[in-house]
This record gives structure tokens, sequence and C-alpha cells, in this order.
């Protein structure tokens, strides 16, 4: 009987142990009030879209995949999961919000306002995330 | 004895499981736990401001991707605060068929560049090339730039190279022998998303030419030494890109020597290659003529011909860090 149990319980405790794994942990990343009420300046236009697209292609893609559900070529090897951009929790986020998180970069992230100083572009990649579905 | 201690050691490893599993356990939280998150680093906030609003002044985007185009280097100036490294590789000319396998295990030619922009619109750099070991000096500075809304049709860089070979053997009487300087003004125009071009004359002057005697003869009727070439030499390039998509362009180039000497003309170059871009990354893959990289010595000096199957296949790899 005592050995019945013991296997049982060995059982139930290998099944959660493996199936822990399936959940990932994300740390919060807060954003400053200021830079989350920052509106967006450049109107969501083609050529806005079409700048944003071109940004996107090439610099972001690569792990957020080409239609930010977070499924990009890279995105298996990366420590923290890049998130879909499809979600309602991040169609919620303000452009402010997320012109903060691509400027600043945390992690896996880069930090893109060095590489991109055009704020202008940014904004525009903004806009084009606004158009996944 | 035997049966008390198997259940003691399972009972140990059930714990440490158990142990094990609690530190993996997470929540399952995708970006659903970002909304409704606090203030907590204000300090981070004076890093980040809004833009100005849109203007036509703003210079294009991209009218290439890489300072390079195969050969010649482009309009292109990184932003400020980028440092760069360059690997560029030319495999031998395939005139030789299968007997060097069409070039690849025939001779070579590498050149390892670094290259950084301390300010905006200004790139110096150096690089090492494996022929005649020869060291360059260069800067690159963007003159003018092609704005969104044509008031500046075009953009025009000027690029300046000092090479230095550093063999050891060599007909060098003076270290000064050893130096070639090349000036070139590159104008280019993105004449739409798909298509840019370029047009860049360039002026070589080589310290050391080579003599022959007995070469011209003098009023009085002496004989003195003769220059093969002159010091100075013009040519022009042509060079072209066509966006196939995203991360993928066709690349075409064309190097035309000017000046004519009296011996040793150098040949043309003809080129023609695939570019890949990635975010920190450009890939050049092509075949063409030139083999020295050097840019001095490729215009002073080329004589693969292209008419005679003198073709060979390279690569360059750059790659970008932003500091």
């Amino acid at each position: 009987m005592k050995s019945k149990m013991m296997i049982i319980s060995m059982v139930i405790v290998i099944f959660i142990a493996a199936t822990s794994f399936t959940f990932f942990q994300q740390k919060p990343w807060p954003v400053p009030d200021k830079n989350s009420k920052m509106p967006n300046p450049v109107k969501s236009d083609d050529a806005s879209l079409k700048t944003g697209k071109a940004v996107w292609s090439k610099d972001c893609a690569s792990c957020h995949g080409k239609s930010g559900k977070g499924d990009g070529s890279k995105s298996a090897s990366l420590k923290t999961p890049p998130g879909d951009f499809t979600s309602a929790a991040v169609k919620g986020e303000t452009d402010g919000a997320l012109f903060y998180r691509i400027s600043e970069g945390r992690g896996d992230m880069p930090s893109f306002k060095k590489k991109i100083p055009d704020a202008e572009e940014l904004w525009s990649v903004i806009n084009y995330m606004r158009t996944f579905k | 004895m035997k049966r008390i201690n198997k259940y003691y050691t399972l009972k140990i490893a059930s714990v440490l499981i158990c142990l094990f599993a609690a530190m993996n356990v997470g929540y399952g939280q995708q970006p659903d736990t970002l909304k409704g998150i606090t203030i907590t680093h204000q300090a981070a906030a004076d890093t980040v401001s809004p833009s100005p609003a849109p203007s036509g002044k703003k210079p294009v985007k991209n009218t290439f991707e890489s300072i390079w185009l195969i050969d010649n280097q482009t309009v292109m100036i990184p932003v400020k605060g980028t440092f760069e490294m360059d690997f560029m590789h030319r495999f031998g000319t395939w005139d030789n068929g299968y007997q060097d396998f069409f070039g690849l295990f025939g001779g070579t030619n590498i050149r390892l560049g670094f290259n950084y922009v301390p300010k905006d619109k200004l790139l110096v750099g150096i690089s090492f090339t494996e022929y005649n070991l020869t060291w360059e000096a260069y800067a690159k500075y963007a003159l003018l730039k092609q704005t969104q809304d044509g008031s500046t049709p075009v953009s025009v860089t000027y690029y300046g190279d000092v090479a230095i070979d550093t063999k050891k053997e060599g007909d060098y009487p003076h270290f000064s022998n050893r130096m070639m300087f090349f000036n070139q003004v590159i104008v280019a125009r993105k004449i739409n998303d798909k298509f840019s071009v370029q047009v860049a004359p360039s002026l070589t002057h080589v310290n050391s030419v080579q003599g022959y005697y007995p070469g011209d003869t003098t009023s009085d009727g002496k004989s003195v030494v003769g220059k093969e070439m002159l010091h100075d030499h013009f040519a022009i390039a042509f060079s072209g890109k066509m966006q196939l998509s995203s991360s993928l362009s066709l690349l075409l180039n064309i190097d035309q020597p000017i000046t004519k000497h009296k011996t040793n003309n150098p040949d043309p170059n003809v080129s023609v290659g695939l570019e890949v871009n990635t975010s920190a990354h450009a890939f050049q893959f092509f075949f063409g003529n030139y083999q020295y990289i050097t840019p001095s010595r490729n215009n002073y000096y080329n004589h693969n011909d292209y008419t005679s199957g003198q073709w060979l296949i390279g690569f360059n790899i750059t790659r970008l860090w932003n500091f």
C-alpha cells in the first residue's frame, strides 16, 4: 500500500515538474507616466505606414515576426519571449508607452534611440504596429 | 533494512523535485500584465522626448543600405556613434576553370576595415589588406543630402583614402614611394523606393611609377628615363541598386578608366551582385573584375579583362554597432 502511494505521489510530482516548464515569467515593464501620455505626433498615413513597415522589416521582424506575433526566426533563442502584438493588451497600450519601450529597450529588446535617432521613424513603426491583426 | 532505505530515498527525491518544480512555476503572463503598471522610473522620462513635426526638408532614407557597393563607397554614412567592421574577400579569377575550382581555390585577397562615425556626416576608418600588406586610412564626409521634397535632388559625399604598401620587398628607395592617394566625389540619387543610382568620378595619385630606359628624348638628343604611366589617373564609376524585397537588393557597378597612359593602361571593371540586409549586417555577394580591394590600386592597376573571362567571386560583410 505504502509503495503504491509513493508511486502515485512520484507521478503527480513529475507531472507538475514537467508542466511547470510550459509557463514563463515576464517581469513587468513600467513606463513613466509622462512618456505613457505622450501623443503620437505622426499621422498614420500611407507615407508613415510605408516608413514603419520598412523599419519593421529590417529591425524588428527577425524577433517579433513579420506580423508582430512574436514568431520571428530569432524568437526561440530569446530569454524573454517577444510577445504577441496582436493581443488586446498590447493594443490597449498607449503610443507613448510603446515609443518609450522601443527607445529605451530592456534585456533582449535593444534600445533604438541611438540606432534610429529620427523619432519620426519610431512613431511610424508604432503606426504600423497598429495595423497588426 | 533494504525496504526502509528505498522508501527513504524516494521521499527525499520527491521533496527535491517538488522544490525544483516550485521554483519553475510562474505566471502564464502575456503582456496582459503590462496594463496598469505604476510609475517607478521617473529619471528615465527625460531621455525621451516627442519628435518635431515631419518636414519635407528631411533627407531621404536608405539611398543605399551599406557604405559599400561592391568595390566602391556609397554616399551613405551611418548615424553618429556607429562603429562598423568590414570584412571583404576576393577569390581568384575563374578563367583557370576546374584546376583551381573557378578561382575559389586560387589567389585570394582579404581586407579588414574598422570605421567610426564621430559626428554627423563624417566617417573615418582604417583598414588592412592582404595584397602587399596595404594599410589604408580614410575619411568620408556627406556634403549634401537629397531631401524628401526634392529641394536638394542629389546626395553628394566626398571620400578620401591614403594607402601605404608595407610589404618588405620591393623597389621603394623612399617611404613615400609606398604611398597612393585616392579622392572621389560621389553623387547619388534615390530615384524611388526601388532604384538608387550614383556616379563617382575619382582621382588616383601614385607617388612611384615604373620607369624605362631609354625613355623620352630631350630637345638636345639625350635619353632620359621614361615613365610607363602618369602619376595621376582619372576614372569614373557608375553604380546602381535595385530593391527586390525589404532585405534583398540587386547591385550593379561599372568602373571606367579615363586617363590614357603610355602603357599598362588599366582595364575597366564590371561587377554584379546581391545584397542582403539585416538590422546590423549587410552581406554582399558578387562577381566582378577588381581584385585589389584598395580603391587606388583597383583603379590604377587592374588588368583583369572582363572580355577575356577574368572574372572573380567576392563578398563583403559589414557589421554595425551603435554606442
